[in-house]
């Protein structure tokens, strides 16, 4: 039984299943909080800590899928590439909005953890939570953090910029496209410009030009994630 | 067969782009010196864009199904969770209140500052 369980196959049988699960659910009630991710990632836990299965069985698999993460990322150049004319066109507005808001994001993230006294550990894992998964992962990764708590947190305030945007606009008598998709951009990445797609055009445009350039920028950022006292 | 050369395509640059990463004086994940490198590889017309989309709206389309086992991986740190949940959500509430009010805030100032300059 024990082999049966070890082989990668049973990982992936069960990441596929659970994933193609969770978008079916996702897809019926067309909530934002019934994210397809989480309640892949849900259900498999709910499953393992049921039938006492080791997570290194499921990891067999799971690393597997877990690898191709990177060539993903690569691909996430393609994505930046189209959009390079929109943001040439907004090129000062955008780098400005998007430096402000990376620089704000790492700052209050850092500010925050010391307030509550979370270990290093745990704030490596969080600085670089407000861009797109794979670039968040990585940077956090590399300095120490849990991949799964940044991953954890990234989908959480994308969903939170989601519901919170049309609230947000409103607060802050945002008028101009440039500013909203910025915005929203800026501080809840994809699960966020599916709403600011909602808003217009130009919003959506604007908003996943955004994820790019934050994701680069606080790249550039988290070199001095070392250095962070 | 396209998928398959796409992802030779693909796959040549995250090896390159580890091999950087050892030679590189400062610690940046391979995967996004990769991303950088394709993005450098496709502004200056190295590598055509017809190289590599399909596989990337594949793998970004479906980008979701490749973070399932990072997620999962959570289960080994539930006592973290556990420990810290509360201070993890706040943290997430409140920097996505001031990352979306900063960046809002300087494109109005940089757009205010170009009307200015334009008259």
């Amino acid at each position: 039984m024990n082999e049966l369980l070890t082989s990668p196959f049973f990982g992936l049988m069960l990441t596929t299943a659970a994933y193609a699960a969770g978008v079916k659910i996702q897809k019926k009630t067309g909530l934002v909080v019934c994210n397809g991710l989480v309640l892949a990632a849900l259900m498999i836990i709910a499953l393992l800590l049921a039938f006492r299965i080791p997570y290194e069985s499921y990891n067999a698999g799971g690393s597997l899928i877990n690898l191709m993460l990177s060539p993903a990322t690569v691909c996430f150049a393609v994505t930046i590439y189209r959009r390079l004319e929109v943001l040439k066109k907004n090129l000062l507005p955008v780098l400005a909005g998007c430096a402000a808001g990376a620089v704000a994001s790492v700052a209050s993230v850092w500010a925050l953890s010391h307030l509550f006294g979370l270990n290093r550990t745990l704030m490596m894992s969080l600085l670089p939570k407000s861009v797109t998964t794979p670039i968040a992962t990585a940077l956090a990764q590399e300095n120490g953090g849990i991949i799964a708590i940044t991953a954890v947190s990234v989908i959480f305030t994308g969903i939170l910029g989601n519901l919170s945007a049309p609230l947000l606009v409103r607060l802050l008598r945002v008028k101009e496209p440039v500013e909203a998709g910025v915005g929203i951009g800026a501080c809840s990445h994809a699960i966020g410009t599916a709403k600011a797609m909602e808003l217009g055009a130009t919003e959506g445009a604007l908003s996943s030009v955004a994820i790019g350039l934050c994701g680069i920028l606080t790249t550039i950022l988290a070199l001095l994630f070392p250095l962070l006292p | 067969m396209k998928l398959i050369a796409q992802a030779g395509v693909v796959f040549a640059i995250c090896w390159i782009s580890l091999c950087i990463e050892r030679i590189l004086p400062f610690a940046m994940p391979a995967s996004i010196i990769g991303m950088l490198l394709l993005l450098l590889l496709l502004t200056v017309r190295l590598v055509k864009v017809e190289w590599v989309e399909d596989l990337a709206d594949l793998l970004l389309g479906n980008l979701q199904f490749f973070f399932v086992p990072a997620v999962v991986s959570i289960i080994q740190y539930l006592d973290v969770l556990r420990q810290s949940w509360a201070a993890i959500v706040i943290i997430c509430v409140v920097t996505t209140v001031v990352t979306f009010a900063a960046a809002v805030l300087a494109v109005r100032l940089t757009l205010r500052w170009m009307e200015r300059r334009r008259k």
